[in-house]
């Protein structure tokens, strides 16, 4: 089990729902391309801890991430999802009220 | 179509400021997550891969104009202008946020709906034959016993926390449309010496374990109904299991207990419960017919729409799929189809929403149905009417002709939306659609169920599909497993595993042998692919499917 | 249906299975109808993998119980998750501490130092009790040769309502190191460091050649056991049952519709099993109350014990002694919230029994105002026909 994995923290915003993930200035970002890559399982662990009791987010968990030119890349399937938003919809516009 | 009363209005409402209260209470803290989630869901609250999301019960699929344009304006004000069909009768919005959600419900009880029991470990939302009130085959329209059924478990201080969901169907045709035998209890109104009653089946169920359900009463009278089914319930929630969700349906009670010691306890229960029945539900029941009587129909001549079918043939080929027969001369049940080729399977735009609620209310009695294949139905029109009501389809892509057809499909969101999926299933259901309808060959092919689920759980009903697709991660790559030969009918028989999977670039070659292996051996275009594959057996299709295993074989 | 847990069954099981191996013991107790459901508990410690590698041969589905005190070693947590993808365990729950008692009970986290029972009961043992509310019974990897405090464990040992299976009871330190060797499973990477069992970070330290394999728990304190194992009953933190500490209890809070009030009720109350027909009663949620037909006019008073708020048995019971024809006092016990008042009242409680905790978060505002609301539907239902 050599195989370093990297991990980032992240979760769902309580009043929005929107995907969300740890910074490195421990602020919740949007895109993941901004969040914090963790490069020890035993750290990220740490940092999750500190922000399990976080009341501004829910679902918070670890995933798995690889370092890439932009920023953390997710390496599941999933992840990348998450990241991007659903395939079918991503041409439509949000509607924005004033 | 039933209209709340004071007392259905003053619930709502007091249902909506309660949870507009948990939600405050929520962010102020005095509620955890973990406590809040079980209220949230309560009232149809999920949290989503990539949001919430708001799922809205549609009673027994039946919606008036009104209604639909209430949930336009729902999408449009709170949403993103369009919301998703269910395979259960129920419409999601898929990217509410939290705070909105409260004004979002008041929207709903304006209009006498409501987002109560669409998730959580309680009874759901009640579901019916689409075609219920039109069909001709029918013997009495379940309507009003699904909204006797509503009022019942809505709120049942005993049943809000069951061991896990709890899902009812109910059909008043011997022809099942509502998948009754894959419900947790499955009604099936029956005729004996001109007395009315109900088969009651428990234990059906799709999902990781799928079973048909199994008949716990022949003939049940239906004056017995809400004592017999809080007697299922009341049985189930002592007796369900509680050490591992996967376990806790009540098909896996009856698979471990047998449904003869299940049967000795409900009936036990029952003969309980039966005297604290006094009356008062018949009484409801004979006022909730009233708002369900049939329509006063028109007689009028319906010659234009035989010249219309003479004369246009794309007219001609949408009759011929999208009609079923209705039980009044003259008229017809229309199925409008959401899933154009290429369209996201039960999605519908708010201006889509806005123009079938005007149409419903010009052409249909003002009624609307909502099938659990994720189409929308317009079950009364008068034939003369049909040309104008398909040429106005047409104009807002709602005018496709492939109901009943391998087009047809039914996804669930998949991992496009869905927390639990393994796979997505929607971007399959559009390729599968877009390339059988660049083959030209749907029509050809004929009826065919094909039906994709995005993870074991099995929202998308593949188990009865003709063909069912099941999305699975496999090693942290989509993979879909094809099943062969389920049925969701009357005698509904779960589809058998063809093989391995398929990677999402070798299924559509893979379907197209299935069906190129169809299409040769069959006995002629009135042999279904069903009809063929229970007279050939799976060999041949596994066959086509398998080509490298069946050439080693040799 | 739950079963007895009494002596005699724990003899028969026992003399049952006197002559079986390890994985025999546990393939039975998988499946013995005497045992009923069943969750492995397991630390992901030094020896643990060898349990739940036997248990992922015969059903990997069966729940396994992972108690993770946050105070666990990072080490723990690495293997822990190498482990379980390992085996494909399938149902792996992690148990935590609510962070709502964390706040209360160990906001700094330093509980560890000045009262290591407390923060075992904190972290550890409450969890996992609350965890195992569903189980009738749970299987650990507890062994004679780990401590001396081990040495007279058995298979089958009773553990308050439920029953505890210990497959390894019999087992010789090198048998598991034979085990692991043989069916090449990943060790703990502490192991290597001398700890030879290994629980939280701050309480646990490596061992010297001829200590037991536990001593290197609570290091220079009299705790040996972290109160998650009981003999004949009662938890034990020590050695020797040591002095009960007078103890200074919060009293519980009783709500019913006229407010809040502390719990007066004198006497407690005595579980099902022991009752004699008489005086208050303890009914766990799991009952049959049909086993009280007859015996209604003694209790006076019934508490029914919610294990969590979402397990929703407890108002069927209620429905059914109340329909039974029970006409005494009946109290909803239990981590129930504020929210469930009206279903607790309308399902046939008269009262509901919370933590302080629980009164504290959720105050009496909160609980009237959920019984601000309509009629329900039941009752319209359930009406006569002249009523309507």
């Amino acid at each position: 089990m050599s195989k370093q994995v990297f991990s980032v923290v992240t979760a769902n915003d309580l009043l929005g729902g929107h995907v969300v993930y740890l910074s490195p200035l421990g602020t919740w970002v949007p895109e993941v391309r901004d969040a914090e890559l963790i490069p020890d399982i035993a750290r990220a662990r740490l940092r999750l801890e500190e922000v399990t009791d976080d009341a501004s987010v829910v679902g918070v968990y670890l995933a798995e991430m690889l370092p890439g030119p932009d920023g953390p890349r997710p390496m599941h399937f999933r992840e990348v999802f998450r990241a991007q938003g659903p395939s079918a919809h991503a041409r439509v516009p949000e509607v924005r009220h004033v | 179509m039933y209209e709340y009363d004071a007392f259905d209005d003053a619930f709502v409402r007091a249902r909506v400021a309660q949870f507009r209260n948990q939600v405050e209470r929520r962010l102020s803290g005095a509620l955890t997550e973990e406590e809040f989630r079980p209220l949230r869901l309560m009232n149809g609250l999920y949290l989503q891969l990539h949001a919430y999301m708001l799922r809205v019960a549609i009673p027994y699929g039946t919606l008036t104009g009104r209604q639909m344009r209430q949930l336009a304006h729902i999408a449009d004000q709170w949403d993103r202008g369009y919301g998703h069909f269910t395979t259960r009768q129920n419409i999601q919005f898929n990217w509410p946020k939290l705070k909105d959600v409260p004004d979002m419900l008041e929207a709903l009880a304006d209009v006498g709906m409501h987002a109560i029991q669409t998730s959580g470990n309680c009874v759901r939302n009640v579901t019916a034959d689409h075609f219920a009130g039109a069909a001709a085959d029918e013997i009495e329209d379940p309507r009003p016993w699904a909204e006797l059924l509503r009022q019942w478990s809505t709120d049942h201080p005993e049943f809000q926390f069951l061991p896990r969901k709890f899902k009812i169907a109910i059909t008043g045709s011997p022809r099942d449309r509502a998948v009754t035998r894959a419900h947790d209890i499955g009604l099936r109104m029956l005729n004996e010496d001109g007395a009315a009653g109900f088969e009651v089946s428990i234990g059906g169920g799709l999902g990781r374990t799928p079973m048909v359900g199994k008949v716990l009463r022949p003939f049940l009278p239906v004056a017995d109904l809400l004592p017999y089914v809080e007697a299922i319930l009341s049985t189930y929630n002592l007796l369900g299991r509680r050490d591992n969700k996967y376990k806790a349906r009540i098909k896996i009670a009856v698979h471990e207990h047998g449904i003869e010691e299940i049967r000795r306890l409900v009936e036990a229960r029952f003969s309980e419960l039966r005297p604290l029945f006094g009356g008062g539900d018949q009484v409801r029941l004979a006022e909730i017919r009233t708002h369900f009587a049939p329509p006063v129909f028109e007689s009028r001549s319906d010659d234009g729409f035989e010249a219309a079918r003479r004369s246009d043939p794309v007219f001609r080929a949408w009759t011929d799929t999208n009609l079923s027969p209705h039980r009044q001369p003259g008229h017809a049940i229309v199925t409008v189809s959401l899933k154009a080729h290429g369209a996201v399977p039960g999605d519908v735009t708010s201006a889509q929403m806005r123009l079938l609620a005007g149409l419903a209310e010009r052409y249909s009695h003002d009624d609307l149905r909502i099938s659990h294949e994720q189409n929308v139905i317009l079950p009364h029109v008068h034939k003369a009417d049909l040309p104008a009501l398909h040429a106005a389809l047409l104009g807002a892509g709602l005018g496709t002709a492939n109901v009943g057809l391998i087009s047809d499909i039914i996804a669930c969101p998949g991992m496009d939306y869905c927390a639990l999926a393994t796979a997505r299933s929607i971007p399959v259901a559009q390729a599968i659609a877009q390339r059988f309808d660049a083959l030209k060959l749907e029509h050809e092919i004929g009826p065919l169920k094909l039906k994709i689920s995005g993870c074991i759980n099995a929202c998308g009903h593949h188990h009865v599909g003709h063909i069912g697709i099941l999305g699975l991660d496999r090693a942290g790559v989509e993979n879909y497993q094809i099943t062969l030969g389920g049925d969701g009918t009357e005698r509904t028989v779960l589809g058998e595993r063809a093989g391995p999977g398929f990677s999402a670039e070798e299924l559509l070659p893979a379907l197209e042998r299935l069906i190129a292996a169809y299409l040769e051996h069959r006995e002629g275009p009135e042999e279904t692919f069903l009809m063929a594959f229970r007279r050939l057996g799976a060999a041949p299709f596994k066959a086509a499917l398998y080509p490298r295993e069946a050439r080693n074989a040799a | 249906m739950r079963h007895d847990p009494g002596g005699a069954r724990i003899a028969e099981l026992n003399a049952r299975y006197r002559h079986h191996a390890g994985i025999r013991v546990l393939e039975h107790a998988l499946t013995d109808p005497l045992v009923g459901r069943i969750a492995l508990v397991s630390s992901f410690g030094a020896e643990s993998v060898v349990l739940l590698h036997m248990l992922s041969v015969i059903d990997r589905s069966v729940p396994v119980l992972f108690v993770d005190t946050q105070m666990l070693f990072p080490e723990t947590l690495a293997y822990q998750s190498e482990v379980a993808a390992a085996l494909g365990l399938m149902d792996l729950r992690t148990i935590r501490a609510r962070p709502e008692a964390l706040a209360a009970r160990d906001s700094e986290g330093l509980l560890h130092r000045q009262d290591p029972d407390a923060c075992c009961a904190l972290r550890k043992a409450e969890p996992l009790e609350r965890a195992l509310a569903g189980f009738d019974g749970w299987i650990t990897g507890r062994k004679r040769f780990q401590a001396q405090t081990r040495a007279g464990i058995e298979f089958f040992e009773s553990d308050g309502p439920r029953i505890k299976v210990n497959p390894l009871a019999h087992w010789a330190a090198q048998d598991v190191q034979d085990y692991m060797i043989n069916n090449r499973l990943p060790k703990h990477p502490l192991v290597a460091r001398g700890y030879l069992s290994i629980g939280c970070a701050p309480c646990t330290s490596p061992v010297t050649a001829g200590e037991d394999a536990r001593a290197g728990r609570w290091r220079g304190r009299e705790k040996q056991e972290c109160g998650i194992h009981f003999i004949n009953g009662k938890p034990v933190r020590g050695p020797v049952p040591q002095q009960e500490e007078a103890e200074e209890k919060k009293v519980n809070v009783i709500v019913t519709e006229a407010g809040f009030a502390p719990d007066n009720h004198a006497g407690g109350f005595v579980p099902l099993e022991e009752w004699r027909g008489q005086g208050a009663l303890d009914l766990p949620a799991d009952c049959d109350p049909a086993s009280l037909l007859g015996r209604l006019d003694g209790p006076g008073v019934i508490r029914i014990v919610f294990g969590s708020f979402t397990d929703g048995r407890g108002f069927t019971v209620a429905r059914r002694l109340r329909m039974m024809g029970y006409a005494g006092q009946l109290r909803a016990s239990g981590p129930l919230i504020a929210d469930q008042f009206p279903m607790a009242l309308r399902s046939g409680f008269n009262e509901v029994e919370i933590s302080p905790a629980q009164a504290e978060r959720q105050p009496w505002a909160q609980w009237r105002a959920s019984l601000d609301r309509p009629a329900a539907y039941q009752e319209r239902l359930r009406a006569s026909c002249e009523a309507q």
